[in-house]
């Protein structure tokens, strides 16, 4: 059908309200975004559907990201009248016996992650489904549990609620309204002034107020082009595969909205070729919206027409940048170039182009429909709203989260992360991806906003977050970094191909124990020039990682430099195994692992390490319980 | 205009435009390895980067392609800037080591080793190769690969079926890594070759936008549509960038002009025999074996190799060299070119010359011919010196040219000496002596013309019209009328303008649109207001020399009202704005710092004259040829000495004076002295073209030696002709023949000569403008062969009288001999008499014919018929004359024996001697001129050695004098046949002409001008002067008696009496003892 008005959205959610929220007996909701996938939840999900293949009283379902992703294959089975229950870790094994548990009300604690006080979005004005259920005794509250309990979302506001694939259970938690809103009761300028007024920034790492480039964007005249950045490319981080994987409608909706504040009839969706699940459930969002006449000619009957179509990139990280991106989009090879004229002026095909990223346009339709100061009502003084992170390293809960802007780094590291595991030592979160910086424990209180992350060396970015522990060797990180982005330069310009080549060199040297006087003063006159002389945010930004690692942890840089010692034992040049005679109980187990056979002793004796045979490996240093292997 | 401040000027740019070109235009340089003005500016090297400041804070930008807005900052060298430079220098070093251009760069920057990892590439990823194949319409090449793995390279690393090996990357790679032969390895499935240069003989390569040759008229590129990029791709124009005035259209198409003419004359010249069909002697494939074109090109200074003789295969000096005479001449078995190519031993004999003063005595030089043809005016001198100078000369014609065995440089000759003898020899470079002929081309477009070819395709003429072709109006000149020389292709140029000019007479000055005169401002006693204009001559200058800076230092010099710079002085619009400059800021001299005088002073005097201005208050400095060009290495003093030319032309400017020019105004009469067949062609050409003429001539009659001629060489009667040349002459009005009269005294200079004629003791006073000499010469009597001791030894004139006078006793004889240079090519008169041998040749066929089975002998030492008089000696052996020949040391002998003429003479084959008895003996006699002395006084004219006049110019001014006004021709100038007699005399008359026609005269300004009251009479200015300006003041003069004085129309201003006159009593104009110690003063300041 044709959805012409608020009216028909009004009668799909009606129709379709009861299978998300009331179905007829039991429905098994299996995470099935990239994380439950790779955790085995197809196998489960195949299982179940085996064993439950029609619709008798227990149907199979799928669904995105539920965002602890640590815990996955997540599993959500509800019934009518009961409240809904997380299962965690539920893989092809187990998928059968939770469902028992469920059907048998057994509901074993170690399965279980939480039940559900309310799944409704934020966009829903619905009575809570929930809200007279009893709940079950002895499972906690999703809700209460830390993970979930700071976390606010709105972009993420359907991930792990609604099957992917269903455009009706998008249009059931309030899709599409926003968009229907723009088109019926709307003009251009009012949508950009609620988007400037809501203050949204770029999500994707530049942080450019959203509102003002899409008014810079309409000013100029040609067929102007709406382009979605789906092209994350940041190692560890996932935010917008989450949300195409999980919700790709609040993209395709973001994207329409724009597109009638800025007037334009075609966009393009530029998405990471490595993302085959999210092209497509995107594909399938987009042939949805077709269908259903949101997406084409003359929508809704007012005239207006937009298409969008589907471009993957072929995994450069440069691409992700506004110029090479589109340089690619228009099948050249995908290298920047210098944006003294903007892209919103001459961008794609030489025509004023938009590009945000896939979390600023999903965030899009709930400041139209909840109004800007709604929006503007969360964060800090310039930073508004909320920011999905994607939180891995040495951190206890693996995941994605959404939270709202000025949360400190510490609650989200401590409180949602539930910080570093094994009683480690918490040592510096590294945010904005390869170019970001690392902030040291002692920053753990800032807010996290776009100026105070800025203001202690390191960007937002598109969002990764990722956690070092005592283990974790700076330079070796900056290293890590630095060959990542010498891969990813795209090689144009000499301060960034050259600069950072040599960068790399002097922390291989340095990480080999070739280190030498001077080599922390050339990285840092190195890294200032990349930072001024470069042609692109890639090159202005690389050097991030090395000078802020430099301006944190100088003493890790000289101690490897001058006393050739690596102290989070990760550089093997620079430390060496010890056995701790006193701390070692001769339980023997680091000495049956040893793949040298370089630990020898008797049983409850210590033991002894040959250096000679070492490789330095880690093994032993992993499976001793007793902090008995010692770096020196 | 976008104002922006640039290092704290005020500066000014157009919308649009970058930080870069802004920069450049104020002379600010800027560091940059990827920009290219032709290409888009891509910011990858990113040295241009500068520092903005906007108002709020400041950042880093690339100045190459950062858009100029109103009110910005830049700072294109701060610290931070400098710094980031020096880094990214740093870090290129490390990549390059070993390229030259971030050798220098690093030097610049003090970089001496970098301080990273070094690595050994030769490629800076600077882009320019690839955008240029993307400009040229192609994108073979592309930036391949990403980071470190980045690379130029063709897609999937295959040669491209498209590259066109149009080599626009290797031109534009900063590096060397893109070379011909990278493109010819890994780009291009192409072949790699340069478009060959015609002017260097395909020797080197050129570019498809071309300026012929340097002294290419007119002097502008052309585009070569075969070869332009443009034309296969439709990409490039790159040139249109670099225009700085937008003066290339590629649209522009061939257009057919149609002319209305009154007459045609035709010069398209030869085509030089291509010998490369000769298989036998390897042209086309061994380098080494080269055309004398080609090695007129390696002995130029500004050929392919820069005038350094060497060998073309390996570049090392060869030590032994050949000549090949009459390759495509005088042969009938390898190609149709039977006639003589008259060129070809002249110019052997002078390449052997150079390429021994090129490469010193030691260099062995082998000229293999036939007949030694050195018949031009001082040529056997030439040849003389060359055989004393070791160049050795062998009588023989080479079969082959064979490569040795295991040195393919060396080239192995074989070869029968005159004695029978088989030789080989081996030498470095053969050079064969090309022939002259006519090109297909041509012998078309004398079809489609409809005039006649001779025999071997060149315009048939007839003696007497030896300009004209068989199409009346249709005139020629040159090569196309036969083989021939400079001298006698300058001299058929004068004649066939002259011809022309005698059908166009009537319309003479009908065309002539009169130049508006602008008053002429009085400066005299002003203070100087000098404006100086610098010129920046697109890149020519301005991209080795600070422009700008010069101007502005320019407008800091004493006097100077005015100091800017321009793109090109010498444009048409610059020159409206300098006249209105002048007149706006009210300047009194002017001063232009820019090319050479020698072409663009006219000009810019042109452009003083329409401001009002006097052209002398003007000075040029050249800043390109003696600054920019040979200082380009050296930008920062280049335009120290910029500074230093400017200032010197500054002081001079400043003391010059408003010069006068005299007008003299021309007596449109003429005189010519002598009454032979080059004075009567002068006379009659004069006449056709409405001026009075005088003809001087001793004797009675009209005709001079032509009265004894029988046939010419082309068998018209000379007697038949000659009577109606003369009855012309008689007839016509405008011309006045004295008769019996000589020339007694001469006075008066061009324009207004004044002669008193006498004749019979009869004094008469002439007043004529221009006189021409045509003395002539005559038969010189013999005095060996017995001559003058039996009536039937007689000279050639003498028998040309017997033919004449139908002499019926030639018809039965048995026998004929003759002797050829008889006086001629002896010690005592070593000129070749140049007709002699066509003229016994023709004698003997005469002789031929009126008895078949006469015995004809004609004993030679060289047989000289040049051109197509080849073919009468081919006719000639064909007819049974037998050609005998003698060497100079061992002349025929001659007995007169019981009545009996015994000739005998070595036989140059059987090396015995042969004895004739000979019932007639022709003595081929020297031409010797007549004696001329007084009337080379009288006009104050140089006679040669030999008596003969000496001409302006041996090769571009044969017909006239250095002293204006007088003009020669004819047999007083050397020995020739009537044809060229008669196109000599015309080519006098048509010098004479370019006076005549001009009813009043100018002398130039700048002359010498004496003090007497200093003069000591010494008279040094007076016999110094060759063009006899000075002269001593009338010893009865009132004032100043018998002091020198210098006549201001015959002075040339070359300052030599100046420089000689030990009073200091001469003083040039415009070249003045202050002005130049003004100007050394100004340049000791920068000493």
């Amino acid at each position: 059908m044709k959805i012409q008005s608020v009216k028909d959205l009004e009668n799909i959610s009606q129709m379709y309200s009861k299978k998300l929220y009331t179905p007829d007996g039991i429905k098994v909701n299996i995470g099935m975004a990239s994380c439950g996938i790779a955790a085995g939840a197809e196998a489960s999900y195949s299982k179940a559907l085996e064993k439950f293949p029609g619709d008798n009283g227990v149907r199979i379902c799928q669904t995105g990201c539920i965002g602890f992703c640590e815990l996955e294959p997540l599993v959500e089975i509800l019934e009518t009248g009961k409240p809904r229950v997380i299962y965690k870790n539920i893989t092809e094994d187990k998928i059968l016996d939770a469902i028992e548990d469920y059907q048998q009300a057994h509901f074993k604690k170690k399965w279980i992650l939480g039940q559900m006080r309310d799944p409704r979005c934020v966009l829903e004005d619905i009575p809570n489904p929930l809200a007279k259920v009893e709940p079950f005794e002895g499972i906690p509250f999703l809700e209460d549990i830390p993970f979930y309990s700071k976390q606010v979302k709105i972009a993420l506001r359907n991930c792990g609620y609604i099957d992917p694939d269903s455009i009706e259970e998008y249009i059931v938690k309030g899709g599409y309204a926003a968009f229907i809103k723009a088109l019926h009761e709307m003009d251009a300028a009012k949508i950009i002034k609620v988007v400037k007024e809501s203050g949204l920034r770029g999500r994707g790492g530049g942080g450019f107020p959203a509102g003002i480039k899409w008014a810079t964007c309409a000013k100029h005249d040609g067929d102007r082009y709406i382009i979605c950045n789906a092209d994350e490319g940041d190692p560890g981080a996932y935010m917008d595969r989450s949300i195409l994987e999980g919700d790709p409608h609040s993209v395709l909706e973001g994207m329409l909205i724009a597109a009638v504040a800025i007037g334009s009839g075609q966009g393009y969706m530029y998405v990471r070729n490595e993302y085959p699940l999210a092209v497509k459930r995107l594909i399938t969002a987009i042939r949805q919206a077709e269908s259903c006449g949101l997406l084409g000619d003359n929508i809704a009957g007012t005239g207006f027409s937009f298409h969008i179509k589907i471009s993957t990139g072929a995994g450069a990280f440069v691409c992700g940048e506004s110029t090479a991106l589109m340089a690619s989009l228009e099948g050249n090879v995908g290298r920047p170039r210098a944006k003294y004229v903007h892209t919103v002026e001459k961008g794609f095909r030489e025509s004023p182009s938009n590009l945000n990223n896939v979390e600023t346009y999903a965030n899009v339709p709930p400041i139209l429909l909840k109004g800007a100061k709604w929006y503007a009502g969360m964060g800090t003084e310039h930073s508004k709203g909320t920011k999905v992170f994607s939180l891995v390293g040495k951190i206890k809960n693996t995941g994605l989260v959404e939270v709202p802007m000025g949360i400190s780094l510490k609650e989200i590291v401590s409180d949602i992360g539930g910080g570093v595991p094994k009683k480690k030592q918490f040592k510096a979160v590294q945010t904005g991806g390869p170019s970001g910086g690392c902030i040291p424990g002692r920053f753990m209180n800032i807010s996290v906003d776009y100026q105070k992350l800025a203001e202690v060396g390191s960007i937002m970015g598109s969002g990764g977050m990722i956690v070092m522990d005592q283990d974790t060797c700076m330079v070796d990180v900056a290293r890590y970094f630095m060959d990542f982005l010498k891969e990813e330069s795209c090689g144009q310009c000499n301060p960034c191909r050259e600069g950072i080549t040599q960068v790399l060199n002097i922390l291989t040297d340095i990480c080999a124990g070739n280190g030498k006087e001077g080599d922390i003063e050339l990285l840092e006159e190195l890294g200032s020039m990349i930072q001024k002389f470069s042609l692109c945010g890639l090159g202005t930004s690389a050097p991030n990682p090395v000078l802020t690692t430099i301006l944190y942890f100088r003493d890790e840089y000289e101690s490897h430099i001058r006393d050739k010692k690596c102290s989070a034992g990760v550089c093997k040049n620079l430390f060496h195994y010890e056995i701790d005679e006193e701390a070692c109980t001769g339980c023997t187990l680091c000495a049956k692992r040893c793949p040298q056979e370089a630990i020898t002793g008797e049983k409850k004796e210590p033991h002894t390490l040959e250096q000679d045979k070492c490789i330095k490996c880690g093994i032993c240093y992993d499976a001793c319980k007793f902090d008995a292997i010692a770096i020196r | 205009m976008v104002t922006f401040k640039l290092n704290g000027k005020t500066v000014q740019g157009e919308e649009g435009q970058y930080i870069l070109q802004v920069a450049e235009k104020y002379g600010i340089k800027i560091p940059t390895l990827c920009h290219h003005k032709a290409l888009e500016p891509a910011g990858m090297c990113r040295l241009c980067t500068v520092e903005l400041f906007d108002g709020r804070r400041s950042r880093f930008v690339t100045s190459c392609n950062y858009p100029i807005w109103e009110g910005m900052e830049i700072s294109t060298d701060s610290e931070a800037v400098h710094q980031g430079r020096k880094l990214i220098v740093e870090l290129l070093l490390a990549r390059c080591p070993n390229v030259p251009v971030i050798n220098e760069l690093a030097a610049k920057y003090d970089i001496t080793e970098p301080r990273f990892k070094k690595e050994n590439k030769d490629c800076i990823l600077c882009g320019l190769c690839t955008r240029m194949c993307e400009r040229m319409g192609n994108s073979v090449i592309s930036l391949t690969g990403r980071g470190v793995e980045m690379k130029v390279d063709t897609p999937f690393h295959l040669q491209s079926d498209i590259c066109l090996a149009c080599g626009a990357c290797a031109s534009v790679c900063p590096t060397g890594h893109i070379t011909l032969e990278k493109i010819r390895q890994d780009i291009s499935k192409h072949a790699v070759k340069p478009i060959p240069s015609e002017y260097e003989m395909g020797l080197k390569g050129r570019k498809p936008v071309y300026v012929p040759y340097a002294q290419a008229v007119p002097n502008t590129p052309a585009i070569d549509r075969s070869v332009c990029v443009y034309f296969k791709t439709g990409g490039c124009k790159v040139c249109t960038e670099f225009c700085g005035v937008d003066a290339i259209d590629h649209t522009m198409e061939d257009e057919i002009v149609e002319l209305n003419v009154g007459s045609i004359i035709l010069t398209p010249g030869f085509e030089p025999f291509d010998p490369s069909a000769f298989d036998s002697y390897g042209y086309a494939n061994h380098p080494n074996v080269m055309t004398a074109m080609e090695f007129e090109r390696i002995l130029s200074a500004s050929g392919p190799t820069m005038g350094h003789l060497v060998k073309m295969s390996d570049h090392k000096e060869p030590k032994k060299i050949a000549w090949f005479q009459c390759v495509g001449s005088r042969d009938l078995n390898r190609c149709d070119n039977s006639y003589c190519s008259s060129v070809c031993c002249m110019y052997a004999v002078k390449e052997a010359i150079i390429a021994k003063e090129h490469s010193g005595d030691d260099l062995d030089c082998a000229i293999f011919y036939m007949d030694m043809r050195t018949h031009g005016k001082d040529f056997e001198r030439y040849y003389n010196t060359a055989q004393n100078a070791g160049v050795r000369f062998v009588r023989t014609r080479v079969h082959s040219i064979d490569p040795v065995q295991g040195n393919a440089d060396l080239l192995s000759v074989r070869y029968a000496t005159e004695s029978g003898e088989l030789v080989n020899e081996e030498f470095d470079v053969i050079v064969l002596s090309v022939g002259l002929q006519t090109p297909p081309e041509l012998i078309e477009l004398a079809d489609s013309l409809g005039i006649e070819l001779t025999q071997g395709n060149f315009c048939k003429t007839e003696s007497f019209e030896p300009v004209a072709t068989s199409r009346k109006g249709i005139y020629i000149a040159g090569a196309f009328q036969g083989p021939k020389d400079i001298p006698q292709s300058v001299v058929d140029a004068s004649a066939a303008a002259s011809a022309a000019g005698e059908t166009l007479t009537p319309a003479r000055n009908t065309l002539t649109k009169v130049r508006e005169e602008i008053p002429e401002t009085n400066v005299i006693n002003e203070r100087p207001r000098i404006g100086v204009f610098v010129c920046r001559c697109g890149i020519n200058i301005a991209g080795v020399v600070n422009v700008p800076e010069v101007a502005e230092y320019a407008g800091n010099l004493p006097f100077v009202e005015y100091a800017s710079d321009n793109l090109y002085s010498c444009s048409q619009d610059t020159q409206e704005v300098i006249t209105q400059i002048i007149r706006q800021k009210n300047l009194n001299r002017v001063v232009v710092a820019a090319c050479t005088p020698r072409t663009h002073e006219p000009l810019f005097q042109e452009t003083l004259i329409n401001a009002g201005l006097n052209k002398y208050l003007f000075e040029m400095c050249n800043i390109r040829n003696h600054d920019s060009w040979v200082h380009k290495n050296n930008p920062d003093l280049a335009t120290k000495k910029a500074k230093d030319l400017v200032r010197m032309a500054v002081s001079k400017v400043g003391l010059m004076e408003p010069l006068e020019e005299a007008d003299l105004e021309v007596n449109q009469t003429a005189m010519i002295l002598g009454g032979g067949i080059s004075g009567m062609s002068a006379a009659r050409s004069l006449a056709r073209q409405g001026y009075e003429t005088h003809i001087v001539e001793q004797s009675s009659q009209l005709g001079g030696q032509a009265l004894n001629l029988f046939h010419t060489a082309k068998g018209e009667d000379v007697q038949e002709k000659l009577r109606s040349l003369t009855d012309e002459i008689e007839k016509d009005e405008k011309i006045h023949v004295h008769l019996e009269t000589t020339l007694a005294d001469v006075d008066g200079f061009v324009g207004s000569f004044e002669s008193t004629l006498s004749s019979n003791g009869n004094d008469e006073t002439l007043k004529y403008g221009v006189a021409v000499l045509a003395t002539g010469a005559t038969p010189l009597e013999p005095l060996e062969y017995c001559y003058g001791k039996d009536s039937r030894i007689i000279t050639s004139l003498e028998l040309d009288r017997k033919f004449i006078d139908k002499d019926e006793s030639l018809k039965d004889m048995g026998c004929a001999v003759f002797i050829q240079c008889v006086g001629s090519r002896e010690p005592e008169r070593p000129y070749c008499s140049r007709v002699c041998c066509t003229h016994s040749v023709e004698n003997a066929l005469e002789l031929k014919h009126l008895n078949p089975e006469m015995n004809v002998y004609i004993l030679y030492r060289d047989i000289r018929t040049y051109g197509e008089r080849e073919y009468l000696y081919k006719e000639a052996r064909e007819a049974g004359v037998i050609f005998v020949r003698y060497s100079v040391e061992n002349k025929p002998d001659v007995a007169l024996e019981d009545g009996k003429i015994l000739v005998t003479v070595t036989d140059h084959v059987l090396g015995l001697p042969l004895e004739i008895e000979a019932e007639l003996l022709t003595l081929a006699s020297a031409i010797v001129p007549n004696k001329v002395d007084d009337v080379a006084q009288f006009f104050k004219v140089p006679i040669n050695d030999d008596g003969f006049f000496v001409e302006k110019h041996a090769k571009l001014g044969p017909s006239e004098f250095a002293t204006d006004g007088v003009f020669l021709c004819g047999l007083a100038h050397y020995p020739k046949p009537i044809d060229e007699a008669v196109g000599q005399g015309r080519a006098a008359a048509s010098r004479a002409v370019t006076l005549l026609a001009r009813k009043v005269i100018q002398t130039s300004g700048a002359v010498a001008d004496t003090n007497p009251a200093i003069c000591s009479a010494c008279g040094v200015c007076v016999s110094i002067c060759p063009y006899s300006a000075p002269s001593f003041i009338d010893p009865e003069a009132r004032f100043f008696p018998g002091k020198a004085q210098i006549n201001p129309v015959l002075c040339k201003g070359c300052g030599l009496c100046v420089a000689s006159c030990r009073s200091g009593a001469i003083r040039l104009k415009g070249f003045d003892n202050d002005q130049i110690f003004a100007q050394i003063y100004a340049m000791a300041e920068a000493v």
